[in-house]
C-alpha cells in the first residue's frame, strides 16, 4: 500500500545519493582529485562581461565554470513615492533564480536569503551619499546554479554597479571555500557543496583591504579560520584585478 | 528605529570608548539574564530567556517524519523565528518579516553546521529512529516579546535552554519488515532527554567607533558601524559567524573579534549552565 513513491524518480535520488557517499569518502582521505581535476586552491576560470544587457544603466555576465549569473543595475533614480526622505541613496537588491537554474526544476528559490545577503556585502562599498533621495536597483539572476552562486552574484553585481557608473569604494569581489575534514577547497562545485562539512565565504574590498561580508558554516577551529581566510583574501585580489581588467577593456573599446 | 539626539550618541559613543557604557556595564560585560524553563506545556521543550530588556522565548516540538533521501541517517531540525508586532510597532507587516528571516537564517547557520550535516550543534543521528524511514523532525520556533537589542544571542541562548529541557518521547519499533513504512509505538511515559553539551553559544560583537561590545542595547546597536556574531561551543570551536552593518572591517580586526567572543562565550556558557541548573531546580 504504502509502498507506491509519491514522485516519479526514485531511482535517481538513489543514484545522487551513492554518488554523494562516494564524494563523503573521498573528503575523508588526504589527497583525491576533484570532479573537474583543479587543485584544492585552483579556482575555476572566471569569465567575466560587462554590458550584458541594453536597457540597464549597467550590467555584467559573470560564468565561473558551471555557474551563470547576470546582473543589470538601474538608477539612480527617483526613490518610490512611499519611501521616506532620505539624505543618502538607497540600494536595493534583488536575486532570483530561473527554474532551470537546479537540477530539479524550481529549487533555487530556497535560497531566499540571497538578497538580503548580496545588500550586505555591496552597502559598505557604494557610496550612498553620492545620490540621496533616489534608489539604485541591483537585480541578479542566476542562470544555471553550479555552485558557489552568491560569491559569484556578489562579485559580478560590483562589476555591474561600476559598469553602471555608480560611485563607490572599491570593487567588491567574494570567494567562499568548502571543508572537508582536514581540508579547504577554494571555490567549491554544486557537487561539493552538497557533501560539505563547513563553508566559509567572504567578501571584500581588496584594495582597501576591508571585509565587507564574512558568514561561517561548521566547526572551524581558529587555525584553520585563520587559514581559510588567509586563502579567500588572496583570491578575493586576484578576482578584483581580473574585474579591473574586464572594466578597462570595455572602457577601451567604447573610447 | 531609535531616535537619539545628537548629545544622546555623543554619549553613548564616549561611554563605550571610556569602557563605562550609559547603564554601568563595561564593554564586555552581558546585562543580567534571567531563565525560565517549561514556560509552554504543549511544546516538548520550552525556555524562556530575558536579557535586560530583551525577552524572548523558544519552543521545541518533535514531529515523526521521513529523513530526506540524501541523508537517510539523520533527522531534520528547522528553526523558524517571529517577531510579533506586540514587541514593537516596527515589527509589523514587512518589517518583522525581513528580520525574522534574517535571525532564522542566522541561527540555522550557527546551529546546524554544513550541509553534510556534521558540525552541528544538535547531533542529528541522535534523531534517527529507522534509518531512511522514520525519524523525529524537530522544530525549534524562537518568538520575540519584547525587544532591546541583541536578539540573536538571546534566542540562542533561549534554544539552547529549551533544548536541555526537551524531552522526547521514547519510541519502540513494532513492524520490522524491509520496505514497508514500521509501525511505531510513541511512548506518553518515557521521555528520553537530549545531549545539550554541543550546542553553541552566539556571542555578537558590536563595533562602535574604535572599540567592540558585547550584549549591545537597541539603543547602542544604532550607533554601531557593524557586527560579527560568532557562534562558539563549549570546546572552544567556531560553530557559524555572521556579519551585520556595512562598514568594511579589516581582516586582522575580523580575527581579533573571533578570539574575544571565544573567551566571552566561555563566561555565558557557565552562566547559562548555572541558570539551566537553577531553572530546572525551581521546576521540581
Amino acid at each position: 500500500m504504502a509502498t507506491t513513491p509519491m514522485t516519479y524518480s526514485p531511482s535517481q535520488g538513489a543514484e545522487r545519493r551513492q554518488k554523494q557517499q562516494q564524494m563523503r569518502r573521498m573528503s575523508q582521505e588526504l589527497d583525491w582529485k576533484r570532479s573537474d581535476g583543479r587543485s584544492f586552491h585552483q579556482c575555476r576560470p572566471a569569465c567575466l562581461q560587462t554590458g550584458a544587457t541594453n536597457a540597464a544603466s549597467g550590467s555584467a555576465y559573470a560564468e565561473f565554470g558551471a555557474t551563470k549569473v547576470i546582473v543589470s543595475v538601474f538608477g539612480p533614480r527617483e526613490s518610490k513615492k512611499a519611501m521616506m526622505y532620505s539624505d543618502i541613496g538607497r540600494l536595493n537588491c534583488n536575486v532570483s533564480f530561473t527554474t532551470f537554474a537546479t537540477p530539479i526544476r524550481g529549487q533555487g528559490s530556497d535560497n531566499k536569503e540571497y538578497s538580503a545577503m548580496l545588500h550586505k556585502a555591496l552597502e559598505g562599498a557604494v557610496i550612498l551619499e553620492s545620490f540621496p533621495k533616489t534608489t539604485v536597483d541591483v537585480f541578479a539572476l542566476v542562470l544555471e546554479s553550479g555552485g558557489g552562486d552568491l560569491p559569484v552574484i556578489i562579485s559580478c553585481a560590483s562589476l555591474a554597479l561600476a559598469d553602471a557608473g555608480i560611485m563607490m569604494y572599491d570593487l567588491v569581489s567574494s570567494v567562499s571555500v568548502s571543508c572537508f575534514g582536514k581540508n579547504i577547497v577554494i571555490d567549491p562545485t554544486a557537487e561539493e557543496e552538497a557533501c560539505q562539512d563547513g563553508s566559509l565565504m567572504i567578501a571584500c574590498m581588496p584594495a582597501r583591504n576591508e571585509v565587507t561580508q564574512l558568514t561561517l558554516t561548521g566547526q572551524w577551529s581558529t587555525a584553520k579560520t585563520n587559514e581559510a581566510m588567509e586563502l579567500c583574501m588572496d583570491a578575493c585580489s586576484k578576482l578584483a584585478s581580473i574585474m579591473r581588467s574586464c572594466l578597462k577593456k570595455s572602457a577601451n573599446l567604447s573610447s | 528605529m531609535v531616535g537619539l539626539s545628537e548629545g544622546e550618541k555623543h554619549f553613548i559613543r564616549g561611554g563605550i570608548a571610556q569602557d563605562l557604557r550609559s547603564d554601568g556595564r563595561k564593554r564586555l560585560q552581558f546585562r543580567s539574564i534571567s531563565v525560565e524553563t517549561g514556560v509552554i506545556p504543549q511544546a516538548n521543550g520550552s525556555a524562556r530567556v530575558r536579557l535586560g530588556a530583551t525577552d524572548v522565548i523558544a519552543s521545541i516540538k518533535a514531529e515523526l517524519g521521513k529523513p530526506s533521501i540524501l541523508r537517510p541517517d539523520k533527522g531534520k531540525v528547522s528553526i523558524f523565528v517571529d517577531c510579533s508586532p506586540t514587541a514593537a510597532p516596527m515589527f509589523e507587516g514587512r518589517g518583522g518579516e525581513e528580520l525574522s528571516n534574517d535571525l532564522s537564517v542566522a541561527l540555522q547557520r550557527c546551529l546546524l553546521g554544513g550541509t553534510s550535516g556534521a558540525g552541528a550543534g544538535i547531533d542529528l543521528s541522535s534523531l534517527i529512529i529507522v534509518d531512511g524511514k522514520v525519524c523525529w523532525d524537530l522544530y525549534i520556533d524562537g518568538l520575540v516579546i519584547s525587544s532591546d537589542g541583541n536578539l540573536l544571542d538571546a534566542l540562542a541562548a533561549a534554544i539552547k535552554v529549551a533544548l536541555s529541557n526537551t524531552g522526547i518521547p521514547k519510541v519502540s519499533v513494532l513492524g520490522a519488515s524491509s520496505d514497508e513504512q514500521p509501525d511505531v509505538d510513541v511512548s506518553d511515559e518515557e521521555f528520553l532527554q537530549f545531549d545539550t553539551s554541543g550546542v553553541p553559544v552566539i556571542v555578537t560583537l558590536t563595533k562602535v567607533g574604535r572599540h567592540y561590545i558585547v550584549d549591545a542595547t537597541s539603543e547602542e546597536e544604532s550607533q554601531m558601524s557593524s557586527a560579527i556574531s560568532v557562534s562558539v561551543n563549549r570546546r572552544g570551536q567556531i560553530c557559524g559567524l555572521t556579519k551585520r552593518g556595512g562598514a568594511g572591517l579589516d581582516p586582522s580586526v575580523v580575527l581579533d573579534m573571533i578570539s574575544v567572543a571565544n573567551s566571552v562565550s566561555q563566561q555565558l556558557i557557565t552562566v547559562l549552565d548555572s541558570e539551566i541548573a537553577a531553572a530546572e531546580a525551581s521546576e521540581e
